[in-house]
Formats: C-alpha cells, structure tokens, sequence
C-alpha cells in the first residue's frame, strides 16, 4: 500500500504543487515569526548589556532602591575604583525654535562604566554644562561651547524667596551649555532616541523636581562598579559588595544581587519578554494562523480532487481486496508526506529569508546591535513542521472519508468527468447558524456597550473591545462554515449576469456551479483574506476621518507662531514684519491670520465679581474670515463678529461660580476703553478670549502683533515645512516660538498608516495563498474535464474560446471571493471601529476607496492569471481525444 | 479545387494517407484512400481493428492532419486548413455524434443541444428544434442533465446537438458502442430516419455488422486500404464480407 502511494504521488506530483506551495508559505511564516522573536529577544540582550559597558558588576536590588549612601559604601569596598549609579531623566530643550525632549543620565567618573564616547569637545563638568548625542545637537542647531535654554522644574517661591508651602512646582528656562557631542557606537541608547550627559549634581535636582514631591534623595536603578586592575572579579568580592550595600540600606542580604553585565542584562531581558516580543509573537502567530487557515482550505480541495479523480482506480483496489481503512490510510499517507515534505521547505525557505533580512540589515548600519545570523531553536524547526504537517493531515481527514466510501462497483461503470457534489449536512448548517448568529449578537452588544459608554453609562471600554472581538471572530467564523450554502448562489447569480454576454460566458458560468463545493471552498479561501484586508482599511480610515474631527478641534492650527520677546516696559514685543514676509515666503504655507492682542479686565453676569477688574485677562483680536482661511475647525471662531467675544468652553469655571452661558453679556476693559459684547462659547483651546479687529481699536489702539497663525497648503509635507518655517524664523533673529501642531497631527496619521502597511502585508500572505489556490482549482478541474474540453473543440469552439472560458471561470471565482470579502470586510471594519473608536468621540464610518479597489483589482488580475496556465494545458487539448473511448 | 467527382458528393478523399511514427516504427495507418461520399447517404465505414477506419474519420471531419493527399467537405479542401478555420467548419459544417456520448454535464439536454448554434452566434431555428426533438423522442427530456438520462437517451441527445446546424455531413464514432442492444437499435433506426426524412448525410464508423446493416452502404477497410464496398446491405452480406477480409489477412 505504501508503495502504491508513493507511485501515486509521482504521478500526481503536478496536482500536488500548489497545495505545497500553499503549506510552505503558511510554515515559512510561522518560522520567520519565531526566528525574528529570537532576534528581537537577542537584540534585547545585547543592547541592555552593551548599557553595562565594561563595567565589571552590576549591584541590583529587589528592596528599596539604591541611594547615594549605597554608592558611597560599594566606592569603599576596597578594589573597587570607580562607581557610578544608573538613572535617567527626560528634559525639555529648546533652541532656534525646536524642541527636543532628551534622556538623559549622569557623568561617570571611568569610561569602563559607560557606552557612550566623546565625539567632540568635552564631558560637563560644572552645573549647567551637558552633553548632547550628535543627531539632537544637530536638529537643535548646535555645536559645542554653544548654549541653549533647558525647562527646568523649581519650586514655586514665595516673595522673600523661600519655596512656596503649597509645594507647587514651576518650569523656568534655563539657560546651559554644551560642552560636547557624544556618541554611543554600540547602540546601547537606540531606543531612548540616544542619551545626553549632565553632571551629577544637576541631574540630582532635575530627577527630584521630576519626581514630585515624593523624592526626597536620589535614587538609582542599579550600579555599575568597576574593579582596579588586578583585582579579581571573585566571589569574595561579590560578597563584600552585598554586605556593603547591605549595611549601607540596612536591608536583608537576600534583596541585594551582584551579578555580572552579562547575566544581568539575560535576567532583564528574561524579565521582559513577559511584554514586547510575546506581544510580537501573539502578532505574528495570528497571521500565521490565517495562512495555515487558508492553506488547509486549499489543501483539502486538492485532495478532494485527487480522490475524485482516483475514483476509478480506488474502485478498482476495493474490487481486488483493498479494505476501507487501507484506502483511508493512503490518503492520509499522501497527505502526511506532503505535509512534512513542504513544512520543512517552509521551514528552511523562512530561515533563509530571515537570514537574508539580518544581513542586508547588519550591512546598512541601522545603530542597533543585531546579531549577525539567526539562531535556529528546537521550536524554530519543531512548531512549523508539526503545524503545517497536522494542518495538511487534518484537512485530508474529509477527502480520505470519500476515498472509503467509493463502491467498488464504480470500476464496472463507464467512467464520466467525476463529481464531487456531496451535499453538505444539517450539522454543519445548524452550527455554522449558530455561530454566526451568536456571535453577531455579542458583536452588537460589544457596540452598544462602546456607545453606552460614550454616553456616560460606566463600563470599561475592554468589555466592550473584548466582547466586539468575540462577536466578531465566532461570526465570522460562521459565515466561512456557512459559505457552501451561500456563496454557490452568489457565484451563480454572478454567472447568470455574465452568462448574458455570450455562450463562452455561459459555458464558463455552468462550469461554476457543477462543483458547488469545491467553488465554495475555492472563493471562501480568498474571501478570509480579502475580507481581512477590507476591514483592516476600513477599521484605519474611520479611526483616521474620526480622529481626523478630533484633532481638528484639538489641533485647530496647522502651525502657531508666537512672540516671545518683551519689551522694556515689561509689554509683549509685537512680531517684526521681517517674519511675516519669511512665512508667507516659504514653499507649502497657505493662508495666515495675525492676531493682536492685549489684556483686559472682566465684569459681567456669570463673572465673579471679586475677579472683576484684579486678574487680567488675554483678548485676542482675529478677522474672522481669515480664521475661518486658516482654521481646520472653522466652528471655534462660529459667532465672531463685531459686537461678540468668543470665549472657550475651558475657561468658563475659572470664571466664577455661576457659569456664563451663551448670550451673557461681558464688558471687557482694556488699557484705552471698554466694550459691552455678547458671549459665544465655542471649543478653542487656551484660556484667551476672541474679538474682531474694530473691537480690539476700542480696547487697545495700539496691540502688538502678539500671534501668526499659519496653515499648511493641500498636499504639504509637514515634517518638511515646519522646519523650514523654524529656520527662515530663526534666521530673522526676532523672539518668536514656532509651533507645529501639524506635525503632531501628522504622527497619529503615519501610526495608522504604518500599522496598516504592516497589517496589510502580512495579511498578503494569505492572499497570496488563496490565489494559487483558484490556479488550483482550475488546473484540477482541466484536468477531470479533458474529454469535455476536447468535445467543446470539436464541436466548434476554438482554442482562444477554451482559453475565454477558463478565465471567465477564474474571474468569477475570484470576483465572487472578493466582492463578498470586501463587502464582509467593510461590516466588519465598520462594527470594530463602532466597538473601539465610539468611546472617545462620534465614530465616522469612512470607505477607504482605494484600498477596496485594489483589492478587487488585484483578486480579479490574479483570477485571470489563475487561468493562463490551465487555459494553455486546456487548448492544447486534441479533439481527437473527444472520441477515444476511455 | 479537383471537382471531378459528381455534385452529389459531400464528402471525397484522394490519395489520403497517414503515417504515424518514423523509420523502423513507422506505421501506415491509411495507404492512399480514395473514397467518395454521396449527399444524402447513410454510409458505414468498416474493417477490423486497426484497418484504419477511426483514422479515415479523424482526417475527413480535420481533426487529424493527413500525411498526404486530400480530403474535401462539399468543395472545402479540409487538409491544410488552419486550426481557426477548422474549428469554424466544424461548428457550421459538421456533426459529431461518438462513443462516450460527450454531453456537457453541466448543461441540460436543450442547452446541450443548442450550444454548437449559440457558439456560432446564430440562433435556433425553432421548428427545426422540435422537429429533431419530437423526433429522436426526447422532447420531455429537455430540462433533464445527462446525469439524469440514460445511456440511449444521452446518445440521442448527442444526435439532436449533431444535427442542430444542420451540418453537410454528420461522423458518427461507434455510436452504439455504449449502448444495449435495443437502445443500439433505436439509435441507429434514428440515424436512418434522419437520412431518409430529414435528408442528412451520415459517415458512421462501426465494427459491429448488424450496425453497418442499418446504412445505405458499407465501404470495407483493410490495412489502410479500401478493400470493397456493399450497397444496401444486410447483416449476413456484411459478416461475410468481413470474413473475407479476415482470411486474406491471414493468406
């Protein structure tokens, strides 16, 4: 038997290649998952140790975290020359109109305890002296001996100066140097955006104003020792260095540890593969799973035809004495051997790929320590293998059950182009049903619990995205068990259309439907991966036109250009007309609007009057059409005209107990006048009210140019322009800040996208899959159809004909499978984004356009090139073999 | 164009001759045929197996290339036409009636029928369609799929589809072969009757003598040359005849 099945195989060989190619993707993805996990893990590991340097300890403790006192008794432990402790802060630079916000960590005392090195000029030394990493000294314009101004948290004093009891803390600009670049050659900083280096003292008052008022002393992560040279790293050593630390602290011995960089930085990395790379490997193992899916469905179309092919001939064993389970145990056979042949080429096809990634990407010097090969694990072998090898025998299971169940008398019939129309079970309908429908209604519920929650009903968001997915994965589920009793109606209401443009159209529309099944299965396939695709595009551009609302109220102006000059009367110094023209100069901005501005006192109803005339309050003034030009929410500035005052919904409680409400009326005194307006409140930002130029003449005739604000043209590149802006304005030399919310606004919108991409092209995987399975479909079903073919050849249809009709075939398969899958996508997308984005704001159900028609576009090319292949093997057909008998 | 032959005949070959293979295993699988055809005839080609008969078929209806010589649809020269030409002469000019049947199992008889019309484009001459169904006796059977037909059923199907576009001659390949006895027999009477009252012309290639009985002639093969010709024949004239044949192969 076993021999029998081998003979078998080499001669289906052919038949079989597209359900290998199938389970070879499938395992070639579950490798380069678990093989990229093992980078990322190996990555880890050497970025963290490369941290340590070349220190020789690292001290840790799982107590209370390590202090100065800590520090001083390891520096006295004798052979111990040098200590330094590890923290990081983050601080806020400004300069030329950028901002950067830098890590940054200590000074140390020993090279040996750090990665860093000197690119040029020299270490700080005194307070307020840092070091930059090269790239943020260069995107802040500069070099060392320069200075730049640093926000730096104090305390908020009282008049004579000592700290405020309140305890509140202030930011103060600060103005320091920088006394040279650095560099960190072993990457060690690669994720912090590189580290900068202050000296110890000003990281001590940055970490404790950072901290709040909890800190009260200086705490470190751990510490790095370095030995003198000669002594030893030994274990006495160790133990003195815990002892130290543990009378140091008065801690129990048992919390402290002293391990060496290397094994540290193992036992972190062990620490944190709890969170990133198992998080990465869920990911990935997901879209594995959706290919291994998708190839079982190819799979066990090719053995179904395989088997419907052999009917004859397995008649024929069972007339010669073969048992059921001996034809059941062939096919299985078939299956196990293909399954375990084209795993291990997935297998080494992903190493391979892998490999080939690490390399290119060791050779283009991205900064990170990657590990120069992959390094095969039991799993990396063992998981493919098994999975893509259970997968091929578990989708063979129904094809080796046909396979039993031919009567032996079939070998005495006269052989007809076998079918395969069984007809599917009630089991399968009933629970396909209930799937769909029971996960339908949790999805709803997932939904109406998201809204429920936007409306002020206190559910936590999770349920409601736990249960949407549930919903979500068991519906859908349900509707690809269910596709055999829909999707055939859909193909043939698609042939009947197509039917009406000829008898090769019809022909081909015939062809669908005389194997329901294995059409279904064919564009069930497709439909899994096309519906993935659409949801994912749909899901990202409602998250996007919805976000998009959010951050136009959020982010209402492109980019914000504000004086921050101070005349020597102690008045904001108007914006020079050098800036203006450098704006309007510059490639990619659109309209401007300048805004005025001056202070006033308050006093009206809805006012408390204790505010009435003490606290000043900002009045800018603004033409309302050139807002309306440069606003991305033109519904802020609703209202304004002359005779209102705009005033943001944010600032109403400040104004006293009674809130004012729209149509109160406010008198605003400014230094030459007063005026009497009308209350709008809208949504703007910021704590300013708004009126129209004439007002502001009233108020104050002579208001400086207090505010630009720019907006970007249709189509501009912020990360481009909004430098440019800051340069030109730096170059004029007056005080301003530039602020570009349209970067910012930018980055949620390139997350999106990127996840998409990503999503997308994992997803095509599954596509691809899918597609060689209709080329599957169709080639086997040339093949069972050769004496029909020859027949329709020689009763006039001509090869080009054949050919039409084999693609028509294809295209419906694939067109059918898309549509639906575009269709499902889009419920799907909508429905999840309903789920996700309804609790932070009104959820706008956009149609990614593009995305659907390229997905169409591409399933019905790949249909038409599914067919190119089996419509040349079909045309090649002889007529004459229409007459040979059998 | 060679028109020497009477203008009754639809179908003629001169000097047809096929060989398969090359050198040492060369085959000759028809000598040099000669052979004329009458309109309106029922003519069965016989021979034993291996006389070269399916091969005459196959090079008359161009479904073969012939080595040599020439046969002729009507005044249609068929060797040396080009795929596209052929297929098209098929579709308007022949009909095939074979062995296996050959319906498309998933089109209904009517639609099986009708499809060499459809894929000429044309249309259906109704009356001709109920003519041909009511009768080759299938008219209730139209909405049915082959699947659902039995064999003597399926095989009139197949001659209906033959004699759709009312061909200038129609090849038949063992069209009995398949059949019983008694739906043999009806299928042959209707191949007759097509002849007789519907005026078509019929080649049918059979082995079987009480089959041939049912032609207007029999046109003898052996070794790939015509070996003799029986006009209106009955089933003993014919066994004899190949009797004969079968000892000269022996001598």
């Amino acid at each position: 038997m076993f021999r029998l099945t081998l003979t078998q195989m080499r001669r289906g060989s052919a038949r079989l290649i597209a359900a290998g190619i199938a389970i070879v993707i499938s395992t070639a993805f579950v490798a380069i998952t678990l093989l990229a996990s093992n980078v990322m893990s190996a990555t880890t590991t050497t970025s963290l140790a490369a941290r340590f340097a070349d220190a020789s300890f690292v001290a840790s403790t799982t107590g209370p975290q390590l202090t100065d006192a800590d520090k001083a008794a390891v520096q006295a432990v004798p052979g111990v020359e040098a200590v330094t402790g590890q923290a990081t802060t983050f601080q806020r630079l400004d300069n030329a109109g950028r901002t950067v916000f830098q890590a940054f960590s200590p000074v140390v005392t020993d090279q040996r305890l750090t990665p860093l090195r000197l690119a040029d000029g020299a270490w700080p030394s005194q307070p307020h002296q840092i070091a930059l990493p090269a790239s943020t000294a260069e995107r802040l314009r500069v070099e060392p001996g320069g200075t730049i101004t640093l926000e730096e948290m104090t305390p908020v004093l009282t008049a004579d100066g000592t700290p405020d009891p309140s305890g509140d803390w202030t930011t103060q600009p600060v103005t320091v140097t920088v006394t040279g670049t650095i560099d960190d050659p072993l990457g060690a900083y690669v994720q912090w955006g590189g580290m900068g280096v202050a000296t110890a003292g000003d990281m001590e008052r940055w970490f404790l104003s950072g901290g709040g008022g909890d800190s009260t002393a200086m705490t470190y992560e751990d510490l790095l020792i370095a030995l003198a040279p000669g002594t030893a790293a030994s274990a006495d050593t160790r133990a003195a260095l815990v002892d130290a630390i543990a009378q140091a602290s008065g801690t129990d011995a048992d919390t402290i540890t002293i391990t060496t960089p290397a094994e540290h930085a193992e036992q972190v990395a062990a620490n944190m593969t709890g969170g990133q790379n198992v998080a990465f490997l869920v990911f990935g193992l997901v879209f594995a799973a959706i290919a291994l899916l998708v190839a079982a469905l190819v799979i066990a179309n090719t053995f179904q035809v395989l088997v419907a092919q052999r009917t004859r001939m397995l008649a024929l064993l069972r007339c010669v004495g073969a048992g059921a389970g001996q034809l059941r145990r062939s096919v299985l056979l078939e299956a196990l051997t293909l399954g375990v042949v084209a795993s291990a080429v997935g297998v080494a096809l992903g190493a391979a790929l892998t490999q080939l990634a690490l390399t290119l990407a060791g050779g283009m010097n991205l900064g990170v320590p990657l590990p120069g090969h992959i390094e095969v694990t039991r799993a990396v072998v063992l998981v493919p293998l098994v999975l893509g090898t259970v997968v091929t025998m578990v989708a063979a299971l129904a094809p080796a059950r046909a396979a039993t169940q031919v009567a032996p008398l079939a070998a005495l019939r006269p052989m007809d182009a076998p079918t395969v129309s069984q007809r599917a079970g009630k089991v399968r309908l009933v629970f396909s049903l209930l799937l769909l429908v029971g996960g339908l209604a949790l999805l709803g519920f997932g939904i109406a619990v998201a809204s429920d929650q936007f409306a002020g009903v206190d559910t936590p968001a999770e349920v409601a995205v736990l249960a949407a997915t549930a919903g979500g994965v068991l519906s859908f589920i349900g509707l690809i068990l269910s596709s055999v009793f829909w999707l055939p109606a859909i193909v043939g209401l698609a042939g009947r259309l197509v039917g009406l443009s000829g008898p090769t159209a019809k022909l081909a529309a015939a062809n669908t439907l005389r194997n329901p099944r294995r059409t279904a299965a064919t564009s069930t396939a497709l439909v899994i991966g096309v519906t993935l695709v659409a949801m994912m595009s749909t899901g990202a551009a409602s998250a996007r036109a919805t976000l998009d609302t959010v951050l136009d109220s959020q982010y209402p102006i492109d980019v914000l250009v504000q004086t921050t000059g101070i005349t020597d009367d102690g008045r904001t110094q108007g914006i020079p007309a050098t800036v203006r023209s450098a704006i309007t100069a510059t490639d990619g901005t659109g309209p401007t609007a300048d805004l005025t501005s001056t202070h006033v006192t308050l006093s009206g109803p809805g006012v408390d009057p204790s505010l009435a005339g003490e606290t000043p309050f900002g009045v800018f003034a603004l033409d309302p059409a050139a807002g309306r030009a440069v606003l991305n929410d033109t519904s802020l500035i609703d209202g304004l005209h002359a005779g209102t005052v705009i005033v943001p919904r944010g600032i109403v409680s400040m104004l006293g107990h009674d809130d004012v409400e729209n149509g109160d009326t406010l008198t605003l005194t400014g230094q030459d006048g007063s005026i009497t307006v009308t209350a709008h409140l809208t949504d703007m930002e910021g704590k300013s009210f708004f009126v129209v130029p004439s007002d502001m003449q009233t108020l104050d005739a002579t208001a400086p140019l207090d505010t630009i604000w720019v907006s970007l043209a249709d189509g501009a590149d912020a990360p481009t322009v909004v430098p440019a802006l800051q340069d030109v304005i730096s170059d004029t030399g007056a005080s301003v800040m530039v602020e570009g919310a349209a970067v910012e606004r930018l980055q949620f919108s390139t997350v999106i996208d990127t996840l998409l991409s990503i999503v997308i092209g994992l997803l095509a995987a599954a596509v691809i899959i899918a597609l060689i399975g209709v080329a599957n479909t169709l080639s086997l079903s040339v093949l069972e159809r050769q004496r029909e073919s020859a027949t329709l050849r020689a009763i006039g249809l001509s090869r080009g004909r054949l050919r039409g009709m084999l693609a028509i075939e294809g295209l419906l398969i694939a067109g059918v499978g898309a549509v639906v899958g575009v269709v499902v996508g889009l419920g799907y997308g909508w429905a999840g984004s309903l789920a996700i984005l309804s609790s932070m704001s009104t959820v706008i159900l956009a149609v990614p356009w593009t995305h659907i028609i390229a997905a169409l576009v591409v399933a019905l090319a790949a249909g038409f090139l599914a067919s190119v292949l089996p419509g040349r093997m079909a045309a090649r057909t002889s007529p004459v073999e229409a007459l040979a008998a059998e | 164009m060679t028109n020497t032959t009477d203008s009754r005949t639809a179908v003629h070959a001169r000097s047809l001759a096929k060989t398969y293979g090359k050198g040492a295993a060369e085959v000759r699988a028809l000598a040099g045929v000669d052979v004329d055809f009458t309109q309106g005839q029922f003519t069965a080609i016989m021979g034993p197996s291996g006389s070269g008969k399916s091969t005459l078929m196959h090079l008359l209806a161009g479904l073969d290339s012939a080595s040599a010589g020439q046969a002729f649809i009507g005044d249609t020269e068929v060797t040396g036409l080009s795929d596209k030409n052929l297929t098209n002469l098929r579709r308007d000019r022949i009909g095939f009636v074979l062995q296996q049947f050959n319906l498309l199992p998933m089109l209904t008889a009517e639609q099986n029928i009708t499809l060499p019309v459809e894929l000429a484009g044309g249309t259906v001459d109704r009356d001709w369609f109920a003519t041909l169904t009511n009768t080759l006796g299938i008219s209730q059977r139209l909405n049915h799929r082959p699947s659902e037909m039995s064999g003597g059923q399926q095989q009139r199907v197949a001659i209906a589809r033959a004699l759709i576009a009312k061909p200038d001659v129609i090849f038949a390949d063992e069209p009995t072969g398949n059949l019983d006895s008694r739906a043999g027999a009806e299928v042959l009477s209707f191949l007759r009757r097509s002849v007789r009252e519907l005026g078509r012309t019929i080649i049918m290639v059979t082995h079987d003598p009480s089959a041939a009985a049912y032609a207007d002639r029999v046109v003898l093969l052996a070794d790939g040359h015509i070996a003799g010709e029986i006009t209106e024949p009955t089933p003993e004239a014919v066994l004899a005849a190949l009797d004969s044949l079968r000892t000269l192969e022996v001598a």
